[in-house]
């Protein structure tokens, strides 16, 4: 009889007699489903985060900051440096011969929560005259855009869910008085969390003399390199320049490595426990089932068809549970709303989470089942049969 | 006492079973400990916070404030002390080892002595490029006394144009629980004579030192004073502050429940494994019942049978807890700021309480069904 034979009677049998040992098994399958539930919920978090920052503005855009900055609201660059880069040779030209490059700020703005009427961060950031043509999916769906030069905002939808004021006609205070919101715009991107307006009216009311970034198109997508080094090694400028899904990716990948730490940490522990429960399980199941595994190597079963029996069945059971915790996860928080810092996302449980489930689940039940299926290859045949 | 023999022996019957039982124990614990452990901290820092202190800061971020708020701050009455703060960010030799400076005046080390260490303070008083920093920066930065090094501030121009700052350390002082994560101090003449005459005189923070009672109503005092001038302000007591906790995560929350699950978790294992124990024994009960032990006494045999695995793990737990707390400084990235949980009495007396009813919750049914046990059938093994 070849192995794989042997193994797939012996895991089938195991698997018809489960019944028997419902309590058990429930050991793995709960202990699994608590480890990947948590794992899952709390990277759907994350996760959330680092798609929505993937899938923000437009991944033909260009993103210059100052050297050696890892945020946009930590980069400054002067004005003096930023003429020299919208007018660089390479930056896109809109048909009116203008440059397709906007110098940007950010900042946050202190605004009464919903929830309690505590303070909380809402991001203000700006457009200057290319701002719009830069964001292809920007679109206003209430009222109208600011006016360049007056004292008008525009707000994303997501914020009025948690902000108060955040209405079509509401005002925000800012340093040089009451601004009002003139219109609600929709661009299916992070900037959907943010309030907007004219970059140097905004920048002057916050007596600030730098941008924060610029955002630019290349005039042909070969261009990058060459632009780039034109840029950062030019004498006068001190810049860093990234494509924008890239700098997207470090920045969100920059945040979500700290609370990967966690993530993962409690994740680790728990799926320690798990292990031992796997263990456990395992070697009673070995123990109970020490005739039947002695009768089926008298029959001319071999031990390594046996061990890899038990280290499947444990494996089965795991999967099983890290699914049931993956989808208990998935039906709680996949596409809910979800907020760090001043971000506004959707709690994503991605499919490759679910692989990941599974991953954890297998490595577990090897773990956990490595011993017992040892210890069931290593049955005396005759001791075993004939123990009571 | 003279059962002691008895439950050692059902201890030692199956030897992996109960080891098993007292590391998963011990796992679940090491969770517990960690989660709570950090609510301990965050009591701890909510605790600490001085109710006398109020922190102004800029209302909005970029503007800053100028120095002669701090003097018309000084002057209310029931203002005590105030000294002024600002801080530099940047980083050390590569943008990814982000670091930053607090420069304080004379006056600073005398209002958060225990944020400054007073003799530290009395360091940068005298040596205007010389900072102090704690433990945890000086690792981080594999630091020691003596050392220069420079941090590079892609934000803040010096006056000569340039956007590096030399800094000596002359001191470092040891971790101080209500002030997490890495910190550098500096004194703020130092920044002042640095930057160029436009900014100069410009800070970030005026902490003042009133009375407790009087605090939360002089922080709107000064609010209200500055709503209307071109620099308004954001004042709260430290109280305020430290009582809202991080951001939108109630971290309270989230950690007891994940303490809560792995402890439901070890419940199922620890259920089965006394079970299974009892079971496998039935006939030793029904000899027991029958040589005249009672309910309760098997009852308490059992429940000290698994006592000893389940309080042994949870104390184990514990102080592993405690020991990785001790090192999770050192794998968290820098800067972050969360603080190390610490293993208070309360989370001693939370473990064990939870301990105990994971020892009652788990040998319940098992207890039941002994109480139940018919004694001729158990004895011929028909049970």
């Amino acid at each position: 009889m070849n192995i794989v034979r042997q193994i797939a009677i012996i895991v089938l049998m195991n698997f018809r007699t489960l019944r028997h040992r419902v309590w058990q098994s429930l050991v793995i399958i709960a202990g699994m489903a608590c480890v990947s539930g948590v794992l899952l919920s709390m990277l759907a978090v994350t996760e959330g985060m680092q798609q929505a920052y993937q899938n923000s503005g437009d991944p033909r855009s260009l993103i210059i900051v100052s050297r050696g900055s890892v945020q946009e609201e930590n980069s400054a660059v002067p004005r003096d440096q930023a003429r020299i880069i919208v007018n660089a040779p390479g930056i896109a030209r809109a048909p009116d011969g203008s440059p397709l490059a906007d110098p940007g700020f950010v900042t946050g703005l202190p605004v009464q929560l919903k929830q309690n009427g505590a303070t909380g961060w809402v991001k203000l950031t700006t457009f200057g005259k290319a701002g719009i043509a830069l964001h292809p999916g920007f679109h206003i769906v209430a009222g109208r855009m600011f006016r360049p030069g007056t004292h008008e905002l525009v707000a994303g939808p997501q914020l009025r869910a948690k902000f108060a004021g955040m209405e079509v006609g509401d005002k925000v205070t800012m340093p040089d008085g009451q601004w009002p919101i003139v219109g609600m715009f929709a661009t299916g991107d992070l900037l959907d969390g943010a309030l907007l307006g004219d970059t140097e009216t905004v920048l002057q009311a916050m007596r600030h003399n730098s941008y924060n970034s610029i955002i630019a198109r290349q005039a042909s997508p070969d261009i990058f390199p060459g632009l780039r080094k034109a840029l950062t090694q030019n004498p006068l400028l001190t810049v860093d320049v990234m494509r924008l899904p890239d700098w997207n990716r470090r920045v969100s990948a920059d945040s979500a490595a700290f609370y990967h730490v966690l993530i993962y940490g409690v994740s680790i522990i728990l799926g320690i426990g798990a292990m031992f429960g796997c263990f456990n399980t395992m070697y009673d199941a070995v123990e109970t089932r020490a005739r039947e595994i002695a009768t089926l190597r008298a029959l001319g079963y071999g031990s390594f068809p046996v061990a890899c029996s038990i280290i499947l069945e444990a494996s089965g059971l795991s999967v099983f549970g890290s699914l049931i915790g993956a989808l208990i996860a998935w039906t709680l928080y996949d596409g809910t709303q979800g907020t760090l810092g001043w971000d506004f996302f959707r709690l994503t449980v991605s499919p490759a989470m679910f692989g990941m489930a599974i991953f954890w689940a297998l490595a577990v039940s090897f773990l956990g089942g490595f011993l017992p299926s040892l210890r069931a290859a290593r049955l005396t045949v005759t001791d075993a049969l004939r123990a009571s | 006492m003279k059962y002691l023999p008895l439950i050692w022996a059902a201890l030692r019957r199956k030897p992996i079973r109960t080891g098993v039982t007292f590391l998963s124990v011990t796992v679940a614990f090491t969770l517990f400990g960690l989660m709570i452990g950090l609510n301990a901290t965050l009591d701890y820092m909510q605790r600490k916070a001085h109710a006398d202190r109020i922190w102004t800061l800029a209302r909005f971020e970029t503007t800053g404030l100028p120095l002669s708020i701090a003097h018309q701050i000084g002057r209310l009455p029931g203002i005590k002390k105030y000294s002024v703060m600002t801080y530099l960010n940047g980083y050390v030799g590569d943008p990814k080892n982000r670091t930053g400076v607090l420069f304080i005046d004379d006056e600073y080390g005398n209002i958060f002595p225990d944020q400054v260490p007073p003799e530290q303070a009395d360091l940068i008083r005298h040596d205007r490029s010389a900072v102090v920093m704690n433990r945890a920066e000086a690792q981080i930065l594999h630091k020691k006394v003596g050392d220069r090094f420079t941090i590079i501030s892609p934000q803040a121009n010096r006056a000569d144009g340039s956007k590096n700052w030399p800094l000596r350390i002359a001191g470092i002082f040891e971790d101080i629980p209500q002030f997490p994560g890495p910190i550098i101090v500096g004194n703020y003449l130092f920044y002042k004579d640095s930057v160029p005459l436009a900014e100069q005189g410009k800070i970030n923070e005026v902490d003042s030192l009133a009375d407790p009672e009087q605090s939360p109503a002089l922080a709107e005092r000064i609010d209200k004073l500055f709503a209307n001038s071109g620099n308004p302000t954001r004042s709260q007591t430290e109280t305020q502050i430290f009582s809202q906790g991080f951001g939108d995560i109630n971290a309270g929350m989230l950690t007891r429940k994940i303490a809560l699950i792995g402890l439901l978790m070890i419940l199922l294992l620890t259920a089965n494994v006394v079970a299974r124990s009892v079971r496998e024994r039935l006939t030793e009960f029904a000899t027991l019942k029958t040589m005249g032990f009672s309910d309760t006494r098997l009852l308490a045999l059992i429940v000290a049978e698994t006592a000893i695995p389940c309080l042994l793990g949870a104390f184990c737990g514990i102080i592993l807890a405690r020991w990785l707390a001790l090192q999770l400084p050192s794998v968290m990235p820098p800067g972050t700021g969360i603080p190390p949980p610490t293993m208070s009495l309360a989370v001693f007396f939370w473990a064990g309480l939870c301990a105990c009813g994971l020892i009652l919750a788990s040998t319940i049914l098992p207890i039941l069904r002994l109480s139940r046990l018919d004694i001729a059938a158990a004895l011929s093994r028909y049970a």
